[in-house]
């Protein structure tokens, strides 16, 4: 797993040049971000069931946030 | 050296900077990537408040296990960034679920602790086609067993325990706000009880936004604590299982991690999302209510039942992107997930979800979620007798090598400019290995597999008001 810090540095960096090229919207050209369905999680309470349960039936969990679950579920 | 190269040095100082920074927090977002306004009825610098109000149903086939879930979420926003989240979770849980042996061509029995010596409590039967069974005194427990429980699984099938019911409460509270330039910090505590488990968990946020709204980096600290007090107390790993209260009759665990994100607007319609996850476990992982065969070496037949045991420690690893792009009347999310951990699980999943918006008020979210994970180093079907017993090993199949599918679907309305209700219903399948290469005797004709498939839907509500 030595490889993964490393590819985030590398994917942090990496948004320089796409920057330099597209410049990213202004913003005035934010009216589609503001969208509820654009939103990084726009249905919090769905995602939270929808983890509960895969927390409860498989053995991975977290990246979208907390590995935890909070439960004697697994 | 180039301007990019300086400017991706400063992104990743910046990242590192944010890092540092005093943990607190809560979920908060900048108005430049959508705002804390879920919905966009209101602009920046309003005081509103949402409630999200959430049934989940979920029932797995077989007559296994059934859970019914009500959520309740209240979120206060304040004109200056603040924002207070409070929520109450509640389910109840019953059914059956696999105990963890091997079937097998003849009926076998099995045994829990049902009755303390000394207990004035009466008990006249046991649930779940369960009988009630007196047990002699046991040298070297607590208390000799006035009573167990006793139940038969017929031949050729996969041995269930369907006594299994549980309720369990959580409560959370979280408290965000802009603190000097930092764009958002706060903090998150939450409580969750069950008949025979505890959790106390808390989480710490921050974040901050720069490049002109378009970059967000983030770090959450998170740390959980949780005891384990099961019914009929902890047993020693792979001790033979029996109705005999334990001496030990709690465990405890700790848990710490931390999620460093980044999310970019990359275009006016694409919106990019990745996250780095650590996880460090230590304490009782073990399912105390889990056993495992140890079987004849020719024949395949069961001899006895261990109770299970995994190991103490666990450090897991996952990275997560997300790219959300919108179309004009549809948006698609796409996400990816790789995880890895101490223990040898390792698995890929990937998610695609695609909103259309079939008028101005409804839409339609069909949604396809594939699983592939490897079993843990420690995973086993069953041990055999006369080779050597492992230091730990279970057979839980939530541990074992699998693949899942979910496939569903989300239909949502807007009743109001503020408020929506919305409905989804899904279907979840697990496939893996029915007939492992080292079966032995009677085991090659069994099924061996005891994955899931499981249906849930949920209907939710949120309302926005000032």
């Amino acid at each position: 797993m030595k490889w993964i810090l490393p590819l985030l540095a590398a994917a942090l960096s990496a948004c320089a040049p796409i920057k330099d090229n597209f410049m990213g919207p202004k913003p005035y050209e934010k009216d589609l971000m503001a969208r509820k369905e654009m939103q990084v999680d726009a249905y919090p309470f769905l995602t939270q069931a929808e983890e509960h349960i895969y927390f409860s039936k498989e053995a991975s969990s977290g990246g979208r946030g907390f590995a935890g679950g909070g439960c004697g579920c697994n | 050296m180039s301007s990019s190269f300086r400017e991706g040095l400063a992104r990743i100082s910046v990242g590192l900077l944010a890092g540092a920074l005093p943990a607190a927090g809560a979920r908060a977002q900048s108005y430049e990537f959508g705002a804390p306004v879920r919905n966009d009825n209101f602009g920046p610098g309003f005081n509103f408040a949402q409630i999200d109000a959430a049934l989940l149903v979920y029932q797995e086939s077989g007559s296994r296990i059934m859970a019914m879930e009500p959520t309740l979420d209240l979120s206060v926003h304040g004109a200056d960034g603040r924002a207070l989240t409070l929520s109450a979770v509640a389910d109840a849980v019953s059914g059956a679920t696999p105990n963890g042996a091997v079937p097998s061509d003849k009926p076998q029995n099995f045994v829990t602790p049902l009755q303390p010596a000394g207990s004035s409590a009466t008990v006249t039967s046991a649930s779940g086609g369960s009988t009630v069974i007196k047990l002699p005194p046991t040298p070297g427990q607590v208390a000799a067993a006035a009573l167990g429980r006793q139940y038969t699984v017929p031949a050729n099938v996969l041995p269930e325990d369907e006594g299994f019911h549980d309720h369990r409460a959580a409560l959370s509270g979280g408290w965000t706000q802009p603190v000097g330039g930092i764009t958002d910090m706060g903090f998150t505590l939450g409580y969750s009880r069950e008949s025979d488990y505890q959790a106390i968990t808390a989480s710490g946020h921050t974040d901050q936004t720069f490049n002109a709204g378009n970059t967000n980096v983030s770090l959450t600290l998170n740390g959980e604590l949780d005891s384990s007090f099961p019914f009929g107390g902890i047993p020693t790993p792979l001790s033979q299982m029996n109705a005999q209260f334990k001496t030990q009759t709690s465990r405890n665990k700790s848990q710490a991690g931390f999620v460093l994100g980044l999310t970019e607007v990359m275009t006016r319609r694409w919106l990019l999302s990745l996250n780095y996850a650590f996880d460090n476990q230590s304490g009782y992982e073990t399912d105390p209510y889990r056993i495992i065969s140890v079987v004849d070496h020719l024949s395949g037949e069961p001899v006895q039942n261990l109770y299970e045991g995994r190991p103490t420690k666990r450090t897991s690893q996952s990275i997560y992107l997300d790219n959300k792009i919108d179309w004009g009347p549809a948006v698609t999310d796409l996400s990816v997930r790789y995880y890895t951990d101490s223990w040898g699980v390792r698995s890929s999943t990937v998610e695609l979800d695609q909103r259309i918006n079939v008028t101005s008020i409804a839409y339609i979210e069909p949604s396809v979620r594939w699983y592939d994970q490897k079993e843990a180093n420690f995973f086993r079907y069953f041990l055999v007798q006369g080779q050597p017993t492992p230091a730990y090993a279970s057979s839980d199949m939530r541990l074992g090598s699998f693949h899942a599918l979910t496939y569903g679907a989300k239909f949502g309305l807007s009743l109001s400019k503020r408020s929506e209700i919305y409905l989804k219903a899904e279907y979840y399948h697990q496939g893996g290995d029915a007939h492992p290469a080292a079966a032995i005797g009677q085991l090659k004709q069994q099924n061996l597999f005891t994955g899931t498939n499981a249906a849930f839907a949920f209907i939710g509500y949120s309302w926005d008001f000032h």
